[in-house]
Formats: structure tokens, sequence, C-alpha cells
């Protein structure tokens, strides 16, 4: 028979033997390296679909109207400053963009007031086929607006009363327009204040044909070359303002950085615990155990091929646990993601080498000790049971 | 700086002198004949990189190289079919090679091709101090691996296989550290050229495109064929194939018959000696495979600096004409490869001028007929192709054909080159519709 | 006079304060079966140590088997065990976890290579062919003993050592395994050196000798 092939036999049996306290260590292993496991695939499947909502969501260049001033992220409506408004010209802002040779994602935006019953409606016109390509987290309840409906922002339906479906006929400077409210819109921002309707049908009311107050950009870019985007951009609409928007990424990555810290954190502490817990099983084991080192020394076995026969058991227990954490840690990086997250993990079949890598570290640093004192063990004393 | 160049050669003859000692009986006369061996190589290859065509003795350096390679290939089979129970008509042979006197040839050879490559890396030009450097630095590594050869366990045993494949991978992995050595990348490019060629006889009768059998999907996969990836993989198993070969060979070895010995504990203990032999004897085999690897490595990312700089935008004139100025911001007679891009109604063409070492201008399309238009860079006396990794001797430059830049007819004045930018423009894109339609013709 | 394959001269071993084993020289011939008697602590099993490579001496020359012991490393004395010697020990110290084939076949392990049908041979031969598979547990007193002795000689020693091998066992097994040694010695012709408190044991032997405090006090040949 085959040297490697007895030893590993012997392993087994070895193993079996000591049944239950297999079980154990096999357990604390799994866990251990299923926890590491589960949390890295959680933070990186983050990372990467916090990484794809800014690439996909976040406008990153805006541009607004040489005057006009820009309040991104505030949940407050200027009305002053439309008082005296300025405009981008629509049809200007097109052809910058095609000669400029930016390829991106955009959406036209104009900003006005509406009377409705005697009052000021902040109002916005958009391309809704737009707003839905670039803007997914928008949460319509209701229907998607045709022509001659609207949107109505959510906080802004629950002030007027209004419910999807509900007719309302709003004054513009041009003249009179009937809605129809096809839905509500709720986003968590400023969105959520306005009523949303056809940028054309709200350019005629206004008597703003051609005219826009922002233009948002989504250009499939980042750092540096966004920067120069945004130049060259600049240099095509000299009466107008282009800003880089950062925010977004900025908050989701500083999110990101302290929900990975955090892991960090807690991973550590399940290693420092299971590796300490697997030291106490494994020493206890060894010790257990003299005897048999000092049979195996008695009969002819040097320090190292001693050693060997704990390594291998130490690394079969290890690979065992590798194997089983990883296929438990993606179960709960599954289940913490879809819970938690609302998102769905990825799988990341490298990350098995990783719970492997950890179990086995685990189990190797677990047998140090015993390790030494195997090769300290005099075979007469330990076999005399001293 | 060059002693540093040398270092890797100097490592890999050390390698291949200690291996070539282990179990030798007349080291002190081996170790001379390798040094010996080294001092002639280099000289050899300094000497006929200065008087002939520089060329030249690159390439028969490689030719050397590849010789051995296809030795060690030779060797490796017979090695495995022998120790698989075959029995080859090659008893003269290994007679013969167990002779010490060719033992000392074939050290002789190895060494010389391993100063060869050292030679052929430090160039023509030779201060007599670096000679005498190089040879007391030989001179000392030679000692060194007497030294560190009699310190080696004992158990350490050698094959003739294994000796010969570590002593290949030496050579190979000396070669690697130069780009004009380097044989990887040839053979990948061989390799592909070669699937490709047959890949067109092959499936020419099928190049109908509703054919009966061949669907669409099928051509995904035919186009597989047609991609960088064969060569690099196809290479990439000849490269490995002889060392893995020898592997098997010893693996499979025969454990010698213990059926006359009675005792059962002597039984096991010939058994056990046997296997611990046959196991070190993957040692050589094992390093041999790590630096082949390396060598793919080193091939794959040379540390070489290519010499690419961004293509400058130009324009032509009213009458359609491009002028560059001989001495303007750029000095077009500095030896190195300026590159150019010109638009003209949304097409833009890529190319370069260089002044070859024969002194004279050449402008040529940034892509060849054969490959996709990746672009050059430049490199101590070649070019390189990035795509297929070809290098071209700054000489042949200018001239059509093979993976060769495109040139460009222009003319030359004193004041600096005028070249026509319809004509620019027409080259480019004849050049890049046909090699962008041959490799993806497939899809 | 046949080749002596133990030689001590002012062979010493002391724990601390306490000398275990005065000097003693001792010549043990090849082939020979020698006794070791003496109360617990008379230093019987220290000089069984000594010559089995288990332990090392504090002075003295010590050559067994034309090898000085006391120029072994550690892991050259574990070289010299499992090439030159076989152990029998009181608490037979199998393996609880392998069976009777696997703990002969451990022996192997730590030789050359593993065997299993030399193994089995080798328990059929001290009868236990029909108990292969049982784990030491599942094993009477006699026949735990007979699985060491098998696991002791298989890789054919040149020097056999017993640590009061009958010990734990009751006369009737006591005398089955001395008939077992006795025959094995004849075939295998190796050297054994046993410890015993046990006269009748003792003289199964060519030669006895007595220890008390550690001084070799009387030696005595038994009839031929």
């Amino acid at each position: 028979m085959n040297r490697r092939r007895w030893l590993l036999k012997m392993m087994f049996q070895a193993l079996a033997h000591r049944g239950g306290r297999t079980v154990l260590l096999l357990a604390v292993l799994a866990m251990a390296s299923s926890l590491a496991t589960a949390l890295w695939i959680v933070s990186l499947s983050m990372e990467r679909r916090i990484a794809e909502e800014v690439r996909k969501y976040g406008a990153n260049l805006v541009v607004v109207p040489q005057a006009a001033r820009l309040d991104v992220g505030s949940g407050g409506l200027n009305f002053g400053s439309i008082a005296e408004p300025s405009y981008l010209g629509q049809s200007e802002v097109e052809r910058a963009l095609s000669t400029s040779g930016i390829t991106s994602e955009r959406s036209l935006h104009l900003r006005g007031a509406l009377r409705y019953q005697n009052a000021d409606l902040p109002a916005e016109g958009v391309d809704f086929a737009e707003i839905r390509r670039l803007f997914p987290w928008w949460q319509v309840k209701g229907a998607w607006p045709a022509a001659g409906e609207a949107v109505l922002g959510g906080d802004l339906a629950t002030r007027l009363k209004l419910k999807p479906g509900d007719r309302i006929e709003l004054a513009g400077t041009a003249g009179p327009i009937p809605l129809r409210i096809s839905g509500t819109v709720s986003t968590g921002g400023e969105e959520d204040g306005l009523l949303f309707m056809a940028l054309p049908e709200l350019q005629q009311a206004l008597g703003l044909t051609g005219q826009l107050s922002q233009v948002r950009l989504m250009v499939t870019a980042s750092g540096d070359s966004l920067k120069s985007a945004a130049q060259s951009l600049q240099r095509q609409l000299p009466s107008a303002k282009v800003n880089e928007v950062r925010q977004t990424a900025h908050t989701s990555e500083g999110l990101l950085a302290k929900v990975k810290l955090l892991m960090m954190l807690v991973t550590a502490v399940v290693l420092v615990s299971a590796g300490s817990s697997v030291t106490g099983t494994m020493s206890t084991t060894v010790l257990e155990r003299s005897k048999e080192i000092g049979l195996m020394k008695a009969i002819g076995g040097t320090r190292l091929e001693v050693l060997l026969i704990f390594c291998a058991e130490a690394a079969l227990l290890g690979g065992a646990g590798g194997v089983a954490g990883y296929l438990l840690g993606s179960g709960i990086a599954h289940f913490i993601t879809r819970t938690v997250f609302a998102a769905s993990a990825e799988f990341i079949p490298w990350m098995g080498a990783v719970s492997l890598a950890v179990s086995l570290f685990l189990a190797l640093l677990g047998s140090v000790g015993p390790m030494v004192s195997v090769f300290k063990l005099d075979p007469v004393r330990s076999l005399r049971g001293e | 700086m060059i002693a540093l160049k040398l270092v890797p050669h100097l490592v890999a003859f050390f390698g291949m002198a200690t291996v070539a000692l282990r179990g030798a009986t007349r080291r002190g006369m081996l170790a001379g004949t390798a040094l010996a061996g080294f001092l002639v190589g280099t000289g050899f290859a300094v000497v006929s990189t200065g008087s002939v065509s520089g060329q030249f003795s690159f390439s028969l350096v490689r030719a050397l190289l590849a010789l051995s390679f296809l030795l060690f290939c030779a060797v490796s089979f017979t090695a495995l079919y022998q120790s698989l129970g075959g029995s080859l008509p090659v008893g003269w042979l290994e007679r013969l090679s167990s002779r010490p006197v060719s033992r000392s040839c074939a050290l002789f050879l190895a060494s010389a091709a391993a100063g060869a490559v050292a030679g052929c890396r430090l160039g023509p030009a030779v201060p007599s101090w670096v000679w005498g450097a190089l040879a007391a630095a030989a001179a000392v590594l030679v000692l060194a691996a007497v030294l560190l050869e009699s310190r080696l366990p004992a158990g350490l045993s050698t094959s003739r296989a294994g000796y010969l494949a570590l002593t290949v991978a030496f050579l190979l992995f000396s070669a690697s550290w130069s780009t004009r050595l380097d044989l990887f990348a040839p053979l990948t490019m061989k390799v592909m050229k070669f699937t490709h060629d047959f890949v067109h006889q092959f499936f020419e009768s099928m190049l109908i495109p509703d054919h009966l059998f061949i669907h669409s999907y099928l051509w995904g996969y035919i186009g597989l064929l047609f991609g960088k990836e064969v060569g690099f993989w196809g290479g990439l198993i000849i490269w490995f194939t002889p060392v893995v070969m020898v592997f098997l060979a010893i693996g499979l070895e025969r454990l010698p018959s213990v059926a006359h010995l009675r005792q059962g504990a002597q039984r096991r203990r010939v058994l056990a000696e046997a296997i611990r032999t046959r196991r070190m004897r993957l040692v050589l085999p094992g390093l041999a495979l790590v630096l082949l690897a390396s060598a793919v490595y080193r091939s794959l990312y040379p540390s070489v600096e290519y010499w690419d700089p961004k293509p400058v935008p130009v324009t032509a004139n009213a009458g359609g004409e491009i002028f560059l100025p001989r001495k303007g911001e750029i000095d077009l007679m500095d030896g190195k490869l300026h590159k150019y891009v010109f638009e003209r109604g949304g097409k833009t063409a890529r190319f370069f001028v260089l002044l070859t070492p024969s002194g004279k201008l050449t402008v040529d399309l940034d892509a060849c007929a054969i490959c996709k238009p990746d672009g050059y860079g430049q490199a101590e006396g070649t070019v390189l192709c990035y795509y297929c990794k070809t290098l071209i001797p700054l000489e042949t430059v200018g001239k059509p054909g093979g993976c060769n830049p495109v040139p460009v007819p222009f003319t030359e004045q004193d004041d600096g080159i005028h070249l026509s930018g319809v004509t620019l423009i027409n080259t480019w894109s004849g050049t890049v519709q046909s090699t962008t339609r041959t490799t993806e013709k497939g899809k | 006079m046949a080749v002596a394959t133990i030689e001590t001269s002012g062979l010493t071993r002391s724990y601390g304060e306490i000398c275990a084993l005065k000097p003693i020289d001792l010549s043990v011939p090849e082939g020979e079966w020698l006794s070791v008697m003496g109360h617990s602590g008379s230093g019987k099993s220290t000089l069984m140590n000594l010559v089995g490579g288990l332990d090392r001496p504090t002075a003295g020359a010590l050559v067994v088997g034309g090898q000085d012991l006391s120029t072994l490393t550690e892991d050259g004395l574990a070289r010299f065990r499992r090439e030159y010697v076989g152990i029998i020990f009181q608490q037979h110290h199998l393996v609880p976890y392998l069976s009777a084939l696997e703990n002969v076949m451990l022996s192997q392990y730590f030789h050359s290579v593993p065997d299993e049908a030399e193994a089995r041979h080798a328990l059929e031969r001290v009868g236990l062919g029909h108990r292969l598979k049982n784990r030491p547990g599942e094993l009477s007193g006699g026949e735990q003993q007979r699985v060491c002795i098998a696991r002791a000689i298989i890789n054919s020693p040149k020097l056999l050592l017993g640590d009061e091998p009958t010990g734990n066992l009751d006369h009737k097994s006591t005398l089955m395994v001395m008939e077992l040694l006795k025959e094995l010695r004849a075939e295998e012709r190796f050297t054994v050196v046993m410890v015993t408190h046990n006269e009748e044991v003792a003289a199964w032997g060519d030669r006895t000798i007595y220890l008390t405090d550690g001084v070799l006090v009387r030696e005595e040949r038994t009839r031929s």
C-alpha cells in the first residue's frame, strides 16, 4: 500500500475515533470560515452594487444657465431665483453635446411655477422615457403618464389631497392646461414636492418653447476623464455652467467604507474567538494523545514524520471546514443581502480559496502548540503516562 | 548597468554548471569546460554581432536554442516511452552519452549557448574591462558551483532527462530576458499562424453562408481558432509538454524487482529507497518547470520599456498635403519612432516616421497587412507589433510584407517630409479593413 | 564467542540528583536471550531504554549493533530504533483507533512502506489470523500482547526488547507468549533483552542479571 494512502486512511480513522470532538472542531472551523466568507461576499457585492448604482443612477454632470444657482441634493426650492430666470437653449445644448463627442445618458429639465387654486405649484417638465432610464429608483404609484397626464410628488399629493386618476386644471403664463394625474412618485428627495409633466407641454404652458433650466448628464467616465469631459463641454457652451456632481459617489463610498470597516472588525473578532477555541480543543486533543505520540516515536518515527501526521490531520480538518464554510458562507451571504439590503449576492467562486485559507490557517494555528509539544515530548516518559 | 543586465544570464550559467557537476567524476575538468564554453560563447556572440549584420547572430543563437529545445523534446519522449516499457534501438546512443567525454562536450555546448545569449545581450562594443570582469565573474561562479554542488544532499539524484530538462530550461530562461532571443513569443506566433492557415485550408470548402450543417453558432467556435489566445495556449502546451513528459517518465519508472529478497523488512526498505530516489529525481524537472514558467512570464511581460509616443495630430494643407518638418518641434532624425494621427472626413489614420539605421527616413502606417492594427512600439534595434509580438529589425522597416508596417509613399525634401493625406487615408482604410475582416471572419 | 550486540562500559544514567543506573559494564553476544531482574526502581527499565535507544546515557559508552548510540541525534536514534529494535511493552501501547492489522502496518509505515500482505502474515504467525480487523479494545490482554509482538518483529529487528511483556497477563497467556517468543527467536535469530520481576519468566532466557538500586549485583547463567 502506498504511504500516502495509508496516512490518509489513518487520519480518517483517528478523526472518526474522536467523533464528537471532530464534529465540534469542524463546526467551529466551518462557522469561522463561513462568517469570514459571508461578510466578504456581502461587502464585495455591496461595493459592486453601489459602484453600479453610482454609475447607473447618478447624473455626474449638470448643465445650468450661467446666472442660475444650482442646489443639487438640497430639498428646498428657491423660487426667488426663478423670478429672474435664465434658460438654456435646447437646440444649443444638443448641438454642443453632439460636437463634443461625449457619450452619455442625459435628461432635459425645465422648472417653473404653475398656478393651481390661487397658489404656485412647482412643476418640472421632463421626458419620462429619459427619467425611467436615468432615475430607475423612482417608485411610481399608479401609471407612468401618457400625453396630457402628469405625475405628482408624494408629499404634494398628500398636501393637495389628490390621487391618481384625478383631473386638475392648472394655469400657466400662456394659458390654462388641463391635466390628469396618472400616478404619484416618491423618491425621498426633492421630487416628492414637484409636479412632473411632459417637457413640451410645460414649455408651451410657460411660453418657453425650446428653453431648458437644467440638463443632467450621466457620463460613463470617472475621475480625471470626467473633469476633462466637463471642460470640453464647457468650451462648447460658454453661456452655461457645467458642474460636476460628486456628492452621490462620495456619500455612497463613505458609507461603504464604514460598512467595510465594520465587517472587517466583525471578521477579526470571529477569527480571534474561533482561533482560540480551536487552539483549546486541539491542545487538549494532543495532550490526550501524548501516549500515541510517544509510541510513534518509540517505534521509530522521527519528529518530522510524527509532526507530519498531526499536520495532515489538522489540514484535513481545515480543508473540510473550509469547504463547508464556503458553502455555508455563500448561503449566509445570499440571505443577508436578500433580507437586509434587498439585493442578490454574487456568486464568487474564488471566495472558496479564501474560505479554505481561513479554515486551514485556523486549524494549523490551533495545532502549533501541540506540534511544539510533539517536538519536545520524550517517548519514554509519555509512554509511562507522565 | 551592464552588470545588472547580465545577472540573469550569469545565474543561468551558474545553475547549469551546478547541475552538470552532480554525479560527475572529473569535476575539475568539467568546471573548466563550463568556464571555457561560456567565455567562448560570449566571445563568439560579441564578435559576430559586431562584424556580421546584427540580425544574423541573433537568428543563429535563437536557432541553436530552438534546436536544444527540440533535442529536449526528443529525449523526453524517448524517456517516457522507455519508462512505459518500450525499447528503442538507442543503446549505442546511451553508451555514447554516458561517456565522460560526451558529458564534457554537452556541457561545453550548453555553456557556450549560455555565453552566446549573454554575449548577444552585451552587444557589439564591449570595453576590455567588461571582458575581464565577465571572465572573473564566470570563474567565481564556476567555483561557487563546485562548492554548492558538494554541499547538496547526497540523496539528490538526477536522471539524464531531468538534467537535460533543467539545462534547457536555464537556457530558455536566460534567453527570455532578451526580447530578440526569446523563444516563447515566436512559438506562439508560429502556432497562431499555423492554426490560421490550417483553418483557412480546411474550412475553405465550407465558407458558404447557409451551410447545411454549419450553423452560425458553430462559426462562433471556429472563430475561437482565429484569436491570439489560440497561439498562446497552443504555445503553452508545446512549451511545457517535454518537461511534463519527463515528469511522467520519472513518475512511471518501474520500481526495482524485490522478489528475490526473502526478508519482508529488507524488501520494503529497498522499495522505500527506490521511491525516495525516484522522488528526488523529480526535483530537477520541477525546477525546470519553474524556470520555464518564469520564462513565459518574462516573454509576456518583458521588462523592456517600449518607446511608444502618443500620436501627434497633424492636418493637411489646402492641397491635401501633410507636411512634417525635419527639425521642428519633433526631430525626425533622432532615430526614434514618431507617431502621428491624421483625420479626414471622419476617418483617421495612424502612421509613424522613423530614421532607419541606413540613414533614410521612412513613413509607414502604424499597422501591418496581417494583424489587427494594435500598432508598434520601439525597442533596442527593433520595432515590435503589439498584436502578434513580432520583432521587426529597424533595417527592414519600410519594406513591405509580412508583419512589417505598411509603407506609405512620400517625398523627402530638404525642409522635411511631404505626403498626401488622401493616399494615407486610403492606404489605412484598405489595410485595416482587410485585416479586420480576416481576423473576424469567424464571427 | 559470538560478536557482542550490546557493549557498555561505565554506562550511567541519572535524573538530576537521583542516579538510576550506576556505572555498569555489560556485554551481550549476538543471539543471546538476556533477562534483567530487579525490584521496581532498581534501574532495569532504565537499562532497557538506554539499550533500545529510547533514552540517552548521562555518561559511559554504549554501543549497540556496532553503533555508538551516544553520538546519534534524536532523529538518528529514531532511525536506529526502526531499523534495529523491536519493543514489546507491558501496557501493549496499541493505537486504539487502528485495527490489529493497521497497528502492525503503522510500524511498517515508519520503517519504510506499509505492506498489508506481510503484516497479515506476521499476525498469522502469532496466531491472530482470525482477528485482523479487530480494534485493540476488542482483544484480550494476551491477544493484544501478541499484536504487540507481531508489531515488534515486523521489521526484522536484530534486537527485541521486552518491558515486562507478561506483567499484565495470567499464567496461561504468559506461557503462550513466552512459547511464541521462543519460537520466533529460533526462526529470526534476534537478540532478546527482557526486563521482568518474575523468576519463572526470567528462566526462559540464557542468562539473567540482577539489578539493585542501579547496580549489577548478580549474574546467573540458565542451563545452556
